[in-house]
Parts: structure tokens; C-alpha cells; sequence
């Protein structure tokens, strides 16, 4: 025990010392001697008032080395409250939805109403971020309401309502591009200060979530009994669970409305504190806030001293050296050897129902999807309005409409196919293929090539995604072989890769470049950049990668029921789970270069068909198959016709399209 | 089978900081129903995954039929092997028969055909089990007892060579432990099976098994027939209580008792 607190402890003084250091590098332009010096010191505290340098110092610098602890703090205790209470290592504050509605709130206000002046001294930003992000957690337990809150239905509705505010967000943005530039850097996080006012609104709302947090510390322990054992034990466990997520979302939105969505902290702190030997539920609140409020010192004081040091230059946004200095470090911890323990258990499958004949369902959806077909391509909008178009008219638009429809059908199912693949490997149903970081790394070579090379064709484009994917798949099975590709840490190495790239990919929309917004909508999931070629690839890709995972299909009854049980059927692990991991990996790669990088069908379509009632793993990837392919044409026709003359991505529409069905099913 | 059917040597389980079980060298006879008893905590779980190669020893070697355990390959070593966790994990979604038939997969593998023989295993399985009633229901709507025959059930459908099986009536009434208990020594004398079995109740497992294992501490303490183990100085050494022991009224097996009254009973 003792020695886990000091690799705890030793952590955290590691952390702090870089950050002291840095912001010793930081404060020095404006000291009159050297911080070593005694009257230094005493200037600082007593000095004179009007002195600019010394305001800089007490007003700007030392008021903003305080925010930083105390969102690092309020982040990393807010992740530990939503891991305990859904039971899933990667929950955290964006997990229930709060992040995204905030950004929706903002853009929409923003756009919406401009004469509020959200953002130019009018209203205050964070008001506004505060009511969307409460306004989404709050829809989102009004979801799960009725089922008590059953950690995988909460999950699930804040994946789901979420995933939806992004989308909208992002629509926002790519119809009004030029004018988000401050919305969005300040989206990802800023710990600018002029005054206390943050700090000191800050501190309080902390201590308070300190101190309820004490209060639920005992029972929230026995949620690790599971709902009937807690029951058992005289806990109420609706209440508890409302309770502890009110708390987590009040301190993620009190971070989100002082300074912005900063991501990252609110998972890793309690991750690295859990992989450093903090076993216990107490260990975990009593270590995970100090390493959050160290980590985001530390990043915040780079952020400050990386363009001073580089030689001028403008600040960097905090949110992304979060990221690229946490997501190194979490890797680090991951790959080494214990502290692992048996990990949090993962939160179990919302119960669902099941059909007793899957097969005819099957085929009534391959009518749907035939039928969306023919729709897609047939209907359009053209300069007289809408039109059906017979086939002599057809013939000519068929180069224009099939390809990009085909693509889209091939990426949706091989999407659907992996996110049942992945979920399977993992038992976790947060799991999507986007997860694993390999569409962020295809999306990450793209944006090398866009650096490097002014102008390119598309295939140039395809290669590259490629190879970024390709690399991304190489370190992650590199880092997980040492533990067998074990689960929870495959998914956290995965989304500590997509930290690392994600943040590059925002630092470059945040920078105005022009060339970032084409890359935008890349990255949103369009299809109007398909020629016949590249559609005619996707499905030379999609055939082959479609059949394969049905060869494994005894392999994926029998993972999800964990290590013991398949180690005792004869099931060499690393090999099955390195072999699964490999088609995941295909079938993403090969979706995500036709769409880019798509978020949602990957997760949601497995959900989708499990929901609906297709349990066994042959149906349920011919269920996620269909409905990715589904989503994705209708979603793709959309995108044509609805606001013709112009075009909406693919993906946005598919997001919006899919949560809402799948928020229906969760009703149900 | 003249071989051993299982030899360890000085086997050893550490965790850091604790060391589970202390060096170890034992051999097994084949075709025998041999108990594990011991305190909670005392290293019979970790022995019998040990056994299992779900955990890898610290040191030392373990040989099942003759053959290191790490020489076995996967598929083959579950064939002869089938082990049953403490507690049974759950499975989403799945039916009765399907779980059952996952018992085959070290007989089909990953693209075997499932054959009539695949079929008349678990058929065979679910029967000698009593869960063939509910054989279309789904695994996590049963009762706990009810789950636990159907766990056993894949088990047989492996149709291995040796059982070894952690607390496998945990969650049975008195009616079924005597069922299932009867079952296993059924199908060690019948079909020659080896067995090891952990067992909480003392009684029970001196009256089904031919052979006891009793472990303190992580160290074997005592050994040898029920009649052997089931004294009073070895009871109390093992569990730390004053025991007494008396014929059984009707089997005159031997039967031990607490020899202190609860306090606060009259």
C-alpha cells in the first residue's frame, strides 16, 4: 500500500516540479531579480501597487496558475465520479453530453442570436456554455431515467445526445466557417486571466464538490458490489447514482463555463492514478484530483512558455498540451508492467430483447436498404425542384450519383461490421472503432500531406490516410502485445492516440489556416469527392472484409465472456484478440478513406441491431452491416438534395439521422 | 493410465507482496474425486488455477498427463481439461443451448463443421445436467442455481478427461448439491474422470470425494482419505474451531461438528 501512494505521490511531485519550472521560465521577463532572491519576494508581496510588472505577475500570471489547479482538480474528480458511477474506464465529463451541449449552446447563440454579443463582452460566454451543457446532461438522465439509471443506458443516451450536439455544432460551423475561429480555440480550453474573479468563483464550487464528494464517498464504494449488492446493503441506488452524476456535471460545467472545454484531464487523471496503484475508490478521489490540477499546471504553463521559448509566436491553446503532453505520459504508464489489478469492471449490456428468427428481419431490412437505394438514386432536387428520374433520364446522372452513393454504403457497413467487432473484443459497449484512434491517425496523415504539398489529386489523399492509419494500427499493437492485448488497456492506449492527433487536428482549425477548412469537412464525414474509381475500390474492399469476420464467429460468441472462459474453451487469447484487432482495423481503414474520419456509425449501428434484438454474433454483424449501410445512404441522399444547391457531409447527417433511432430504441 | 495425472513441483504463486501459495509438490491419481478444503484465503483457488493455466506459477512446474502445462497446446489441453470458474460470468444475449454448444468449440474449433456428434454432446450434456427443460431461455434471465447446472453443462459438453471445478454448488439447494455432487462421482467411477473440486462444506466433500486436500496458509496441511482428514485434531488445525466428529447415522461416514455453542444460543 505504502509503496502506491509514493508512485502516486511521485508522480504528481514529478509533474509539478516541470510545471514550477516552467512557470518560474514563464514569470521571469517580469521579476526584478532572480526568484532565488529575497527581495524579490518581497516586492512580489509588497510592493508597489502600480507597478505593471507586478500586476502582471499577481493579476494575470499567479491568478492563472491557480485556475489551472483548480479545473485540473475539479476535471479529474469529476472523471472519478463518472467512472464510478458508470462503471466504465472511459467515461468522463464529455460522457454525459455536457461538452458538446456546451458548444452547441455557444455556436448557436452565437449565430443565432448575435445581438446577445456572446463572446464580444455581451453575455457571458460561460453562462451560456452552462446552461447548454446542463441542458444536455439533463436530457440525458431524463432518457435514462426509467431504467435507474442504469450505467449502460446512461452511457449510451449521453453517447447518443452528445454525439448529436457535436453534429449539430459542427453543421454550424461549416455554414458560417470564418467567424467560430475564437469560439473554437476557446472551445478547446483557455486558462486566460485578468483578475481573481475566476479563480475565486472557482475555489468555492470546488471545495463544495470536495466536500459532497466526501459525503457519497462510502456509498458510491459499494456500487463495486454491483446495483443488487448495493441495494442490499441499504443504498438507494436511483438516487445515489443522480446524485454523484449531478455533482460530476455541476463541476465539469462550473470548469466548462470558466474556461472552456478542455478535454482529456477529466480521463486520464483518474487513469493514471488507477495505473500508478490506486486500487481503491478512495485512493483513486484522494490522488486523481492532484494529478489532474499537476498535469494541467503543467500543460497550461507550457502553453505559455513554448512560443516564448521558441522565439515569439502566439500562445498555444492549453486544451491541446494537454493533450499531446498527457497522452504520451498515459501511454507511458500503460505499457508498463502492474498496477493493472483487475481494472474497473465494465459496465454491463443494457438488457435488451431478443428475436427468436432472426433471418426473415434480416431480409425485410435488405429490402429497406435496396429500396433507400433506388431512392438515392432516382430523387433528386434540380433546378426545378424535386424530380423523380425514370432510366433513359437516369443514365447520365448515374455518374455523378452511384459512385459516392456506393462508397457510402460500403463504408457504412464495413463501419457497422468493425464497431460489432470491437465491442465484441472489448465487452465494452462505449467501444468504437474511432476509439482504437485509427481514423485519427488516417486523418492525421491527410493533414501532413496538406501541410507538405500545396496541391494533390485524390488519390495522393487516399495513400496518405492510409498510411497514417497503418502506423497508428503498428503502435497500438505494439503497445498492447506485452499484456495480450487486454482490453481496457488496448481502448485507453486507443484514445490516448486519438488525444495526441485530435489535438493537432483542432491547433490547426484553431489557426485560421484556409487550408484547414477543406480539411474540415473531410473530416465531418462528406462523399462528394468519390469518383467511380475510389467507389469501386471501397467495395473491392468492403466484400472480402465483410466475409472475414464471419469465420470468426465462434471466437466472438465466446470473447465477451471474458478471460477465464475462453482460456478454458482453448481459446489462444493474444492470438484471437491480435487477429480481431487486425479486421477492425481493415475495415476501418478502408471506411475511413472513403468518408473520413465518421464517428457515429461505428459505434452505434452494433448498438442498434442488439437493441432491436439481434444477440448472436452472425446476426448481429449482418444487423450492424445493414444499418451502417442504411444510415449512410439515406444519410449521403440527404446530404444532396436538402439543401440544394449545396452539400452537407454525409456524416453530420448520418449522426443526426442514427441518435434519435437509437434513442427510440432505448425507450422502448 | 498409469501416468500421473497431475505432478507439481514446488510450485509457487506470489502476487507482490503476498505470497498465495507457498512450494508445493504434490501428484494426483488418475480417475479419483479429489477435495480442496480450507479457510477462505487459504490458496485453494489459486492452486486450482494453477492447475487450470489460467495463472501462470511463480515458480515451479506443473504436468498434466505427463506433459508440462506449457507444452500443451490450447485446443488439446481443453479437451482433456474442462475448469469452472468461482463465479460464472455473465453472457449477453445468449441461450441455454447456445452456451452449452460453446462446450464443443475446442472439438470443432474455429471453422469445424458442428456435427451430429457436436449435437448429441450437448444434448448428452444439458440432460444429465436437468437443464434441458430450459434449454430456449436465455442464460442471464435463469436463477442463480439454475446457471450455475448450465455452466456445468458446457462443461461436459467438452466432454474432457478431468473436471476441475471451484465451488461448483455455491448456489444450489441442499436437493441439487446432492445431485450434482452425485453426477461428478457418477462420471469419475462410470467414465474414469479426475476430478479436483473445491468445496466449502466439510461433510460434503468427505462424502464425495475419495481423497481430501486441506490447505492453511497457502500450504498443504493435511491429506489423505475422508476417514484420514476427518478427525478432530486435523479439523481444528485446519479451520481453527474445536471440532468434534461422529458416525453418520444412516452411511457411517464420518461427520464433523463445531464443538462449542454459538455464543448467545441457549
Amino acid at each position: 500500500m505504502a509503496d502506491n501512494r509514493y508512485r502516486c505521490g511521485g508522480l504528481v511531485g514529478l509533474l509539478a516540479l516541470l510545471a514550477a519550472g516552467l512557470t518560474a521560465v514563464a514569470a521571469h521577463p517580469y521579476l526584478p531579480g532572480s526568484p532565488g532572491d529575497v527581495e524579490t519576494w518581497r516586492w512580489l508581496l509588497a510592493g508597489d501597487s502600480g507597478d505593471v510588472r507586478r500586476l502582471i505577475l499577481t493579476d494575470s500570471l499567479l491568478p492563472r496558475l491557480c485556475a489551472s489547479l483548480l479545473c485540473g482538480g475539479a476535471l479529474a474528480l469529476a472523471g472519478v465520479l463518472f467512472q464510478q458511477v458508470l462503471r466504465n474506464p472511459l467515461a468522463e465529463p464529455s460522457t454525459l453530453g455536457v461538452a458538446g451541449g456546451a458548444q452547441l449552446a455557444l455556436m448557436a447563440t452565437a449565430m443565432l442570436a448575435p445581438g446577445l454579443g456572446v463572446g464580444s463582452g455581451g453575455m457571458p460566454r460561460g453562462l451560456v456554455a452552462l446552461a447548454g451543457g446542463a441542458g444536455a446532461a439533463a436530457l440525458v438522465v431524463g432518457l435514462a431515467w426509467r431504467a435507474a439509471l442504469a450505467p449502460a443506458v446512461v452511457i449510451l443516451a449521453g453517447l447518443a445526445v452528445g454525439l448529436t450536439c457535436s453534429a449539430l455544432a459542427s453543421g454550424l460551423m461549416l455554414f458560417n466557417g470564418a467567424g467560430f475561429q475564437a469560439l473554437f480555440l476557446w472551445a478547446s480550453g483557455s486558462l486566460s486571466q485578468n483578475g481573481w474573479a475566476i479563480p475565486q468563483a472557482l475555489a468555492p464550487q470546488l471545495a463544495a464538490g470536495a466536500a459532497l464528494t466526501l459525503l457519497l464517498a462510502r456509498p458510491l464504494a459499494l456500487l463495486d458490489l454491483g446495483a443488487e449488492g448495493a441495494v442490499g446493503l441499504g443504498v438507494p441506488v436511483r438516487v445515489l447514482r443522480l446524485a454523484a452524476l449531478a455533482l460530476a456535471v455541476a463541476l465539469s460545467a462550473a470548469v466548462v463555463s470558466a474556461a472552456g472545454v478542455i478535454g482529456f484531464v477529466g480521463l486520464a487523471a483518474p487513469a493514471m492514478a488507477r495505473l500508478a496503484g490506486a486500487r481503491s475508490l478512495d485512493a483513486r478521489l484522494a490522488w486523481a484530483p492532484p494529478l489532474g490540477a499537476a498535469l494541467l499546471w503543467l500543460a497550461d504553463a507550457a502553453a505559455q512558455t513554448v512560443p516564448q521559448l521558441a522565439g515569439g509566436g502566439r500562445e498555444l491553446p492549453t486544451g491541446t498540451l494537454t493533450a499531446l503532453l498527457g497522452a504520451p505520459l498515459l501511454l507511458w504508464l500503460l505499457t508498463r508492467p502492474g498496477g493493472q489489478g483487475r481494472g474497473l469492471p465494465v459496465t454491463a449490456e443494457a438488457p435488451s430483447h431478443r428475436l427468436a428468427r432472426p433471418i426473415p428481419w434480416l431480409a425485410a431490412g435488405l429490402l429497406v436498404l435496396a429500396l433507400a437505394v433506388w431512392l438515392a438514386l432516382t430523387v433528386g432536387q434540380g433546378v426545378g425542384g424535386w424530380r423523380l428520374s425514370g432510366w433513359t433520364e437516369l443514365q447520365p446522372l448515374l455518374y455523378w450519383r452511384a459512385p459516392r452513393m456506393a462508397a457510402a454504403m460500403a463504408a457504412g457497413a464495413m463501419l457497422g461490421a468493425a464497431g460489432v467487432l470491437l465491442q465484441r473484443l472489448t465487452g465494452n459497449p462505449m467501444a468504437g472503432p474511432e476509439v482504437l484512434g485509427i481514423s485519427t491517425g488516417a486523418a492525421f496523415g491527410v493533414i501532413l500531406l496538406h501541410l507538405a504539398v500545396p496541391a494533390f489529386p485524390v488519390e495522393a489523399q487516399v495513400a496518405a490516410a492510409g498510411a497514417g492509419a497503418l502506423a497508428t494500427l503498428g503502435a497500438v499493437l505494439l503497445l498492447g502485445r506485452r499484456h495480450g492485448h487486454a482490453p481496457e488497456r488496448l481502448l485507453l492506449t486507443g484514445v490516448a492516440l486519438t488525444t495526441v492527433f485530435g489535438a493537432v487536428v483542432a491547433l490547426l482549425l484553431s489557426s485560421g489556416d484556409p487550408r484547414a477548412f477543406i480539411l474540415f469537412r473531410w473530416l465531418t464525414g462528406s462523399t462528394y469527392l468519390v469518383t467511380p474509381a475510389i467507389a469501386m475500390a471501397a467495395w473491392a474492399a468492403a466484400l472480402p472484409l465483410l466475409a472475414l469476420p464471419l469465420l470468426c464467429a465462434r471466437w466472438l460468441e465466446i470473447l465477451p465472456l471474458g478471460e477465464a472462459a475462453a482460456r478454458s474453451l482453448g481459446l489462444r487469447l493474444p492470438l484471437a484478440r491480435g487477429l480481431v484487432l487486425l479486421l477492425v482495423a481493415a475495415l476501418t481503414t478502408a471506411a475511413t478513406l472513403v468518408v473520413g474520419p465518421l464517428s457515429f456509425v461505428g459505434l452505434m449501428a452494433p448498438h442498434a441491431a442488439r437493441l432491436f434484438g439481434l444477440q448472436r454474433a452472425v446476426p448481429q454483424l449482418a444487423g450492424a452491416a445493414l444499418a451502417g449501410a442504411l444510415v449512410m445512404v439515406v444519410a449521403d441522399w440527404l446530404g444532396r438534395v436538402l439543401l440544394f444547391p449545396s452539400q452537407m457531409p454525409a456524416g453530420l447527417l448520418a449522426t443526426l439521422l442514427g441518435a434519435p433511432y437509437l434513442l427510440w430504441l432505448l425507450r422502448r | 493410465m498409469s501416468a500421473a495425472f497431475f505432478e507439481l513441483e514446488a510450485v509457487v504463486a506470489s502476487v507482490p507482496g503476498r505470497t498465495l501459495l507457498h512450494p508445493l509438490t504434490l501428484a494426483l491419481a488418475p480417475g479419483r474425486v479429489v477435495g480442496l478444503i480450507g479457510h477462505n484465503g487459504s490458496g485453494k483457488s489459486t492452486l486450482l488455477k494453477l492447475m487450470a493455466r489460467q495463472l501462470i506459477p511463480s515458480a515451479g512446474t506443473i504436468r498434466f498427463e505427463g506433459h508440462p502445462l506449457a507444452a500443451w497446446k490450447a485446443r488439446a489441453f481443453a479437451r482433456r481439461l474442462a475448469y469452472l470458474p468461482q463465479q460464472t460470468p455473465a453472457a449477453p444475449g445468449l441461450l441455454v443451448r447456445e452456451l452449452v454448444a460453446l462446450g464443443r468449440y475446442p472439438w470443432h474449433g474455429m471453422l469445424g463443421r458442428f456435427g451430429p456428434g457436436d449435437r448429441e454432446a450437448v444434448e448428452d450434456a444439458m440432460a444429465q445436467t436437468g437443464v434441458a427443460d430450459f434449454a430456449g431461455q436465455q442464460v442471464d434471465m435463469l436463477s442463480g442455481g439454475e446457471r450455475q447446472r448450465v455452466w456445468l453443462a458446457m462443461l461436459l459438453a467438452q466432454r474432457p478427461g478431468a473436471l476441475l471445478l471451484d465451488e461448483p454448488t455455491s448456489a444450489l439447494d441442499i436437493a441439487h448439491q446432492v445431485e450434482v455432487l452425485t453426477l461428478i462421482r457418477r462420471l469419475s467411477r462410470v467414465h474414469g474422470l479426475g476430478v479436483v473440486i473445491v468445496l466449502h462444506d466439510v461433510n460434503m466433500a468427505a462424502s464425495v470425494c475419495d481423497e481430501l486436500l486441506a490447505l492453511h496458509s497457502g500450504r498443504l496441511i493435511a491429506r489423505g482419505a475422508p476417514d484420514e482428514v476427518m478427525t478432530p485434531a486435523t479439523l481444528e488445525r485446519i479451520y481453527g474451531l474445536p471440532f468434534g466428529v461422529m458416525p453418520h447415522p444412516v452411511s457411517g461416514r464420518p461427520l464433523g461438528y463445531v464443538a462449542q455453542p454459538v455464543p448467545g444460543v441457549e
